[in-house]
């Protein structure tokens, strides 16, 4: 069946997380205590009443807040300071092992989010098809970084510790995106607002509400936006060699010429491209989607690996189906329609 | 019914706790520097007057229970070492009444691994009020929320039964039970003083209670909790979706920006 190919396939699993992530709690239950793993390695959370599971990011700030920086100012053991932050990232870690950074590219509901916002924009005609330049790209691969270090370790860990005020202890939560969607998803505009207690929450609450709307915009006319920052992407770069789904490259001399993996990445990794070298091609950006193996013209040269045994490999067959059924979807837009329309009504007699 | 001292020993368990969170307070808010910690993870005490006759049990999330006895007339609720909450239930039996107060307190600690279903579903008292939900873990009941209760005497649900809502500042609401024993609540917004836009940390007290006849003897029973002042005063979703629109407007800029640079490219 024609329709039916990889994309398609991990727009049902999206979907089906989605749904999971934000709504399973009314299955799984409303307690935290209730939540499936408490240290999901995509951006479930925890605001969300309604969600089944949470991100590892909100303990690991509550754990930098409330236990190892209260340790360190007290000046107490601090092996049993960070035991907490330690065990939640053994729990990410067993988690993270099975899927590796397919959480990002097929479980987490935020990037769901931003591919349907990208569908939205191809449809209306708003989608650019070029990928992003590559200095424009290494730009932005460090905030990421930043964001992890400073927002998730950083200040929640100076909270603790007396240096920063309260209102510091969660600050990439109160700036996250997931946290407005999931809960606006479940009808409750409570995480939507601007923060009047002091400037710390003002400051805080602007930059949410500015970013979303910025990942809205963007969301329709760039691949994944917010992903390309997310600290969770940079978490999961720490520990990428330890998963099992890996990005395999068996590089051919027709990669020098080609480039449409590159292409086809939505984190612009041009490195798929350019790197002869690497066999594991995992590259830290990697949300280990798929779509550079579909768009890959050539039998065998990047395959999706789970340890030794082969998932999915690229195939010319495949290859040229693929191709075709997203020409017509990108063939299909309001804007194309409305040209043809008009074109049309012109080329009509008088 | 005989003379209660009901009245004063609701009156005092209302008080807020003490301890190490206040003197922390007090301490940061001389020094005028962030608070190395919370101070969260301490005993709660409890103010409880005229305790004479009366048994307090502290119930922890896994069910284990100890009594606790008063000290200069406080009760304190001791650190268990596990998070969650943990239930203090001060009874008093007068013989053809019976008097209830129970409290649910959140604790911190290492993870209990213990839901607090299992807490709320434990018949504490013949007859109890009881929280469905409780606040999840780390949430607090605020101003103008609803929230759910139910209704039991001897673990049976009890509907049409009327419970009663008091707070420490003056408001008072009575509602029935529905044919599922539960009864749902508007927290009133009842805290004096409120300035619109700037945060108060002001905490009150709610009772929710009733009383149910059986036989000879009349069992009254009082939930009691805490509530803040619900953050909508400080928060504006209407500036939240403003700065949103704002945000739309130039991720739009900055996505037609980007393609225009990269055709001139």
């Amino acid at each position: 069946m024609s329709t039916l190919n990889l994309s398609v396939i991990r727009k049902l699993v999206q979907i089906s997380a989605f749904v999971f992530f934000v709504y399973g709690g009314l299955i799984t239950g409303y307690y935290l205590e209730e939540k499936l793993s408490g240290a999901l390695p995509a951006l479930s959370c925890a605001y969300d009443f309604q969600g089944s599971d949470l991100c590892t990011l909100i303990p690991i700030q509550h754990q930098m807040d409330h236990r190892l920086g209260e340790t360190i100012a007290k000046g107490g053991n601090l092996l049993m300071g960070v035991m907490p932050t330690l065990i939640t990232l053994g729990t990410f870690l067993v988690l993270f092992v099975i899927l590796n950074k397919a959480f990002c590219g097929w479980l987490c509901p935020l990037g769901t989010f931003q591919e349907l916002l990208q569908m939205i924009g191809q449809k209306i005609g708003l989608q650019r098809q070029e990928s992003l330049s590559k200095s424009l790209v290494a730009k932005v691969r460090p905030v990421k970084w930043f964001i992890l270090v400073l927002l998730v370790f950083g200040f929640p860990l100076l909270t603790g510790m007396g240096m920063l005020n309260h209102d510091l202890g969660d600050p990439f939560c109160k700036i996250c995106p997931s946290r407005i969607l999931t809960t606006l998803a479940t009808g409750s505009t409570e995480q939507l607002h601007v923060d009047t207690a002091n400037a710390t929450t003002i400051t805080l609450t602007l930059f949410a509400d500015f970013l979303f709307g910025l990942m809205l915009a963007l969301g329709l006319t760039l691949r994944q936006p917010f992903c390309r920052i997310c600290p969770m992407l940079a978490l999961h770069a720490v520990f990428r060699k330890m998963g099992l789904l890996r990005l395999i490259k068996n590089a051919s001399p027709r990669c020098d010429r080609c480039g449409l993996c590159a292409k086809a990445c939505p984190m612009d990794i041009h490195e798929i491209h350019t790197d002869m070298t690497s066999r594991n091609v995992t590259f830290e950006d990697c949300t280990l989607c798929g779509r550079c193996v579909e768009f890959c013209p050539d039998k065998n040269v990047l395959q999706l690996k789970y340890a030794f045994i082969p998932l999915f490999s690229a195939d010319p067959q495949y290859f040229k189906k693929r191709k075709k059924a997203q020409t017509n979807w990108e063939k299909q837009n309001l804007i194309a329609w409305f040209g043809n329309k008009e074109s049309k009504r012109r080329a009509e007699p008088s | 019914m005989k003379p209660s001292n009901l009245a004063i020993m609701l009156a005092t368990l209302l008080l807020p706790p003490t301890g190490a969170v206040v003197a922390e307070e007090e301490q940061n808010l001389k020094s005028k520097k962030p608070a190395a910690s919370h101070g969260h993870r301490g005993a709660k005490t409890f103010h409880i007057d005229n305790l004479d006759g009366a048994k307090i049990t502290y119930i922890q999330p896994d069910l284990s229970s100890q009594t606790i006895t008063p000290v200069m007339g406080k009760v304190t609720m001791p650190v268990s070492g596990v998070d969650n909450y943990h239930a203090l239930v001060v009874e008093k039996d007068w013989g053809d009444h019976k008097e209830v107060i129970i409290r649910y307190q959140y604790m911190f600690g290492r993870p209990s691994k213990q839901n607090p279903v299992r807490l709320t579903a434990a018949q504490k008292s013949e007859f109890e009020i009881v929280p469905d939900p409780l606040p999840r873990e780390h949430y607090r009941y605020h101003s103008q929320q609803t929230w759910g209760f139910l209704a039991r005497y001897q673990g049976e649900l009890l509907s049409n039964h009327p419970l009663t809502l008091t707070t420490s500042n003056g408001s008072e609401q009575t509602l029935y039970t529905d044919e599922h024993g539960r009864v749902t609540f508007q927290i009133p917004d009842d805290f004096p003083g409120l300035t619109e836009g700037e945060r108060s940390k002001q905490t009150a007290q709610l009772t929710i209670s009733g009383e149910y006849q059986q036989s000879d003897t009349n069992h009254s029973t009082q939930l009691v909790a805490d509530y803040r002042v619900n953050p909508s005063h400080w928060q504006s979703t209407e500036l939240g979706l403003l700065v949103l629109g704002i945000g739309f407007l130039a991720g739009g800029y900055l996505g037609q920006n980007l393609k225009n640079r990269d055709k001139k490219a």
